[in-house]
């Protein structure tokens, strides 16, 4: 169900303008640790190429 | 439809007698000219007030789902074997129908808490698109003559066709026939032409990203945060809505417009496999906010996914509560 969510999500997000590499969704179990680091490695490195999120941010004055 | 509301107000006036409903949502002559507004019947003298026509435009599911869950807050402090179960007899047509079916699969109340006296539907009249037909001018006064509309405006004497001015929801529907109904008023309708449901959808698709993006921002800057898409759709159902909640508090109650876009995006997103393209929130809408266009794409996902239309049959069940072995896994990420 999580993972219909997360399809759907993901989706709907790129439909309104929201770049779809900012929604990831992956599994990672407590003992892969290895699988855990390469995760936030390529998620950091597809964030770091698209550059800061502007995008429903709000301005606290 | 004359025969239809004649055939309705019969079956009100029944029910109503033999205590086979308590009270009965439908239509009545809405106070301005060329509207229905939705009214409740609990005698058999209201019931000839009750109408149904193309100009009946909100999904009264909503108000079968208010009414009962009132019911049964005041049945709180009766002793569960003196506690009273309320019928409540609705004229729905296929959306309305759709509604109901998410509601009961929802567990919101049993299916013998609702009589529903099932009308064909031939689409509704889009209060917009009649504005825009007639250039804005005020509507003095009017009536339906079988599919055509004859108006009085401050600018002159017109006549439109029903299919002329008919909600764009309604030109695509699937399903303007009852799916469940314990007894049926008049003949199913004609299918409409839902083949080309999504191809709006698709062409927004195929735009670029900051485009829509744009188109996004500048709909939901219209958005004067009123809440009527959420009253008005039978989907919104729940006691405490996050966006009046503070505990969390999930959106801000200022005018920023990221509040905005927030509120609305949350909302859209609520409705995958469970809006049923009524139409009543983008009806109700004061500013003309481009709801469907989000709606629709949820629709359209959860028909490419899941292969699942909201509401579309009783044993089906919703999207989100269940699974198959066949969903696609392209959106997992792996390294």
């Amino acid at each position: 169900m999580a993972r219909r969510k997360f399809a759907t999500l993901k989706r709907f997000l790129n439909y309104i303008g929201v770049e779809g590499d900012r929604t990831i969704f992956t599994w990672v179990s407590a003992s892969e640790g290895d699988r855990f680091a390469q995760v936030i490695k390529g998620v950091t490195a597809k964030v770091k190429a698209l550059g800061p999120a502007n995008k429903m941010l709000k301005n606290i004055a | 439809m004359e025969n239809i509301e004649s055939k309705l107000r019969e079956e009100a006036k029944r029910l109503l007698l033999e205590k086979r409903a308590d009270i009965i949502v439908g239509y009545e002559k809405g106070t301005l000219p060329l509207t229905a507004t939705p009214c409740f019947v609990s005698t058999e003298a209201e019931a000839d007030k009750l109408v149904y026509n193309e100009l009946c435009t909100q999904n009264l599911a909503k108000y079968v789902h208010d009414l009962i869950t009132a019911h049964k807050n005041s049945q709180k402090r009766v002793k569960p074997e003196d506690r009273k179960k309320k019928v409540i007899g609705v004229v729905a047509r296929g959306c309305t129908t759709r509604s109901l079916i998410i509601h009961l699969q929802e567990r919101q109340y049993e299916r013998d808490e609702v009589y529903i006296i099932g009308v064909p539907c031939e689409g509704y009249v889009d209060k917009k698109n009649l504005a825009k037909a007639l250039d804005s001018a005020e509507i003095i006064d009017g009536n339906l003559d079988g599919l055509q509309l004859k108006i009085k405006t401050a600018a002159g004497d017109k006549t439109i066709a029903v299919s002329d001015v008919i909600a764009p929801n309604c030109a695509v529907c699937r399903f303007n026939n009852p799916i469940i109904s314990d007894i049926m008023v008049g003949t199913p309708a004609p299918v409409k032409n839902p083949a080309t449901e999504y191809d709006k959808i698709s062409e927004f698709e195929k735009k670029d990203i900051a485009e829509r993006w744009d188109y996004f921002t500048k709909e939901m800057e219209k958005c004067i945060r009123c809440n009527a898409c959420r009253q008005a759709c039978p989907s919104c159902y729940c006691p405490t809505c996050f966006a009046e909640q503070s505990q969390p508090q999930w959106v801000g109650i200022g005018e920023d417009k990221s509040d905005t876009q927030v509120f609305q995006c949350m909302r859209l997103f609520h409705m995958v496999g469970r809006c049923v393209d009524c139409g009543s929130c983008i009806s109700v809408c004061p500013m003309g906010v481009d709801l469907r266009n989000y709606l629709k794409k949820i629709d359209k996902d959860c028909w490419e996914l899941f292969g699942t239309r909201a509401g579309s049959s009783m044993e089906e069940m919703p999207p989100l509560g269940k699974f198959s072995e066949q969903d696609k896994e392209d959106f997992i990420y792996n390294p």
